[in-house]
């Protein structure tokens, strides 16, 4: 292959790598909720209960390189609201609760409200005002039914 | 959480040895580009080899196939892309002693701001053990004689490597979840 069409060949390569990456960073920051709204039992997962008003259920494995940071984020995110709970569970040794959550990706966020029903999930590591900005919408929602 | 060691590594660390990496390997993808990987074998090459006139065989239209092995581990690409395996290695048996890592604690690191969070360094070091399986795997088939095979190793490992450098995505992470609920890697837990 001659130089000038390598060179074209690293472009694409360069330019598809970029779009890539903004292309992941766009959708972990997109809250997914036309999922299943199901009723997630804290037993299962080894906690010993949900928040009074929201739940933000992490999953990580060990060597996942950003679930330390999300950790960092939900943690102040639910010390800064009244009633809500952070969860961490580790799937590293449980492959029955990936499976169950179909969790392709760690980290993977769900928002629980208060019946402990999903209702917003996120993969990768969403940044914090998305996060405020779905938990405030999900409260709000909760409230109004009330 | 679970039973992480107490002292961290600085994030930023992997994330600068990345940068370098991909850089290396762009470079590399372009040697496999313009070398022996994707050559076609043209007069220059049948000169050697007067033999493929009639018989057809798969892929002889590709120089690599009628290199000698002397001159497929002499492909600059090849060497490259072997010296790049060789750091992985090194960033797998020994992450504290990894050459861009010192580099990094050598020269960097004193002209940053102390690190507001220190990171678990066991998921740098298992991405370090999949850049070097896909880097192998192209350095394998460099060496049978498949066209194409190393530029193509290369540009995979480059995307890894750039979108963590840049992004701070990791995609080994993902992959090892994947070969988690494959039952691959991980056990699942006795029951107490």
């Amino acid at each position: 292959m001659d130089l000038v069409s390598a060179l074209v060949g690293l472009a694409v390569l360069l330019a598809a790598t970029v779009a890539l990456g903004v292309f992941l960073r766009w959708r972990q920051n997109r809250p997914r909720r036309h999922i299943p709204h199901e009723i997630v039992q804290p037993e299962r997962l080894g906690a010993d209960g949900l928040g009074e008003n929201a739940t933000l259920l992490q999953f990580s494995t060990e060597l996942c390189a950003r679930c330390p940071g999300v950790h960092r984020t939900l943690a102040a995110v639910a010390a800064a609201h009244e009633g809500v709970r952070h969860l961490d569970i580790d799937l590293t040794h449980r492959p029955d609760i990936a499976r169950h959550f179909h969790v392709l990706q760690t980290p993977t966020t769900l928002i629980l409200d208060r019946d402990g029903a999903v209702q917003t999930r996120f993969g990768g590591a969403p940044n914090r005002d998305v996060l405020e900005l779905e938990l405030a919408r999900l409260t709000s929602e909760t409230a109004t039914h009330v | 959480m679970s039973d992480a060691p107490a002292r961290g590594i600085d994030p930023r660390g992997p994330r600068f040895a990345a940068g370098i990496t991909s850089f290396l390997l762009l470079v590399d993808v372009l040697l496999g580009l313009t070398g022996l990987s994707t050559a076609r074998a043209d007069a220059v090459w049948f000169a050697y080899q007067p033999l493929a006139d009639a018989t057809f065989i798969p892929g002889a239209e590709w120089a690599i196939r009628y290199a000698s092995l002397a001159q497929r581990v002499l492909d600059p690409a090849f060497l490259l892309l072997l010296v790049i395996a060789l750091l992985f290695l090194w960033g797998v048996l020994s992450p504290r002693t990894a050459p861009w890592g010192v580099l990094y604690r050598k020269a960097v690191q004193p002209r940053l701001s102390p690190p507001t969070e220190l990171e678990d360094p066991r998921p740098p070091r298992f991405a370090q053990g999949v850049g070097l399986l896909v880097t192998a795997v192209g350095l394998m088939l460099h060496l049978v004689g498949v066209p194409w095979a190393l530029p193509i190793a290369a540009a995979m490992a480059f995307v890894a490597a750039f979108l963590n450098a840049v992004f701070g995505l990791c995609l080994g992470c993902q992959l090892y979840l994947l070969l988690q609920r494959m039952g691959l890697v991980g056990r699942e837990r006795a029951a107490a």
